[in-house]
């Protein structure tokens, strides 16, 4: 199992098959830890994946700005050192929204398994 | 190694330089580049500041900060229309849809006379004259607030001024209502149908010079939590 998932990040990193799953990475992340800030989102997917992934600036700020506006995400700020820093949050709709977005995801992994290694799967 | 205050202004001119006007994602994006530079120091420290921030601005890709730009104003645009939507709702609810049902009869029973072509024109003159007064009137108040605070929010700036939007969609369409004025008097359904729109058009007049502007400080409080601080 943990060789196929090892498998298909490598094949999303590669080609930026990433992009669709952005959202739910974000979502999966949150619903995690509470609550984290941009800078720390890239961080913390580049050390879960040892750096297979690297979710790119230019696309994570335009995915929670429009998380937000779906009202799946809420935001805190805060004063930290000499800067105001801006938390994400999980509202109760996008709490909902990430177990269904896991699952398509999911579901997604399992199709392309067939698709492109019918033994595995 | 941290950075230090001037070096953080520095980092909000950068973005405005980069074409990032508004204040609240000036700064998201300052954090961001802050937290780069500060975790480069940790591996090179002798790492000047210009060349880190220079670094970490590279790594948005070749559009730098545009994208964000970009999705921040239509996700603010769609916070925005659901404060308009949620505003227009309560016309329609007890006891507002009394003024609403007012309001139509007023305009239902003008166009059912035999002055609809000149009662038409008049009321279409009177909205458009109040509505252009009013966004040279918040238009002014925005200019104030700005050089008061230095600072520009998105959903402010579409509060004071998107609302002017309206009023140019709004004044564009005069002519059609002469043409339309003129063929359709005496029609039962085009006296309802302009009944209707008059309704409305003052409804989302009303809201968007009046009552969303009046509202702002609660909004804008409720949108920013860095607002206030």
């Amino acid at each position: 199992m943990h060789k196929k998932i090892m498998y298909i990040c490598v094949v999303m990193s590669n080609s930026k098959l990433y992009k669709g799953s952005l959202n739910t990475i974000i979502l999966k992340l949150l619903n995690e830890q509470d609550k984290m800030y941009g800078y720390e989102i890239t961080q913390k997917v580049k050390e879960l994946t040892k750096g297979e992934l690297k979710i790119t600036e230019g696309a994570l700020y335009p995915a929670l700005h429009k998380l937000e506006a779906q009202g799946l995400l809420d935001v805190e700020v805060a004063k930290v050192d000499n800067r105001l820093r801006k938390y994400y949050k999980l509202t109760e709709n996008g709490t909902k929204e990430t177990a269904n977005k896991l699952e398509e995801l999911a579901e997604y992994i399992k199709t392309m398994q067939t698709l492109v290694n019918p033994k595995l799967a | 190694m941290k950075l230090t205050e001037s070096q953080i202004q520095d980092l909000y001119a950068f973005t405005r330089k980069h074409f990032v006007e508004h204040y609240d994602l000036q700064t998201e994006l300052v954090d961001h580049l802050a937290n780069d530079i500060e975790t480069m120091w940790q591996d090179k420290p002798k790492l000047s500041f210009e060349d880190a921030r220079d670094k970490a601005f590279k790594k948005f890709g070749i559009f730098g900060f545009m994208e964000a730009i970009e999705q921040k104003s239509k996700a603010m645009n769609k916070r925005y229309m659901r404060y308009f939507w949620s505003e227009l709702k309560l016309w329609f609810r007890v006891p507002q849809i009394l003024a609403t049902l007012s309001l139509f009869c007023v305009f239902y029973l003008s166009f059912s006379s035999s002055y609809m072509g000149v009662l038409s024109v008049v009321f279409y003159v009177v909205i458009a004259i109040w509505s252009i007064y009013k966004s040279i009137q918040l238009n002014r108040h925005f200019r104030g607030r700005k050089e008061k605070s230095n600072k520009k929010w998105l959903l402010e700036e579409m509060i004071y001024k998107q609302a002017g939007g309206t009023t140019l969609l709004f004044m564009s369409q005069i002519y059609t209502v002469f043409i339309i004025s003129d063929n359709f008097s005496g029609n039962a359904l085009a006296i309802l149908f302009f009944a209707i729109i008059f309704t409305l058009l003052t409804l989302f007049n009303y809201i968007s010079f009046e009552l969303i502007p009046n509202k702002a400080e609660d909004l804008l409080n409720e949108t920013y939590p860095e607002f206030s601080l």
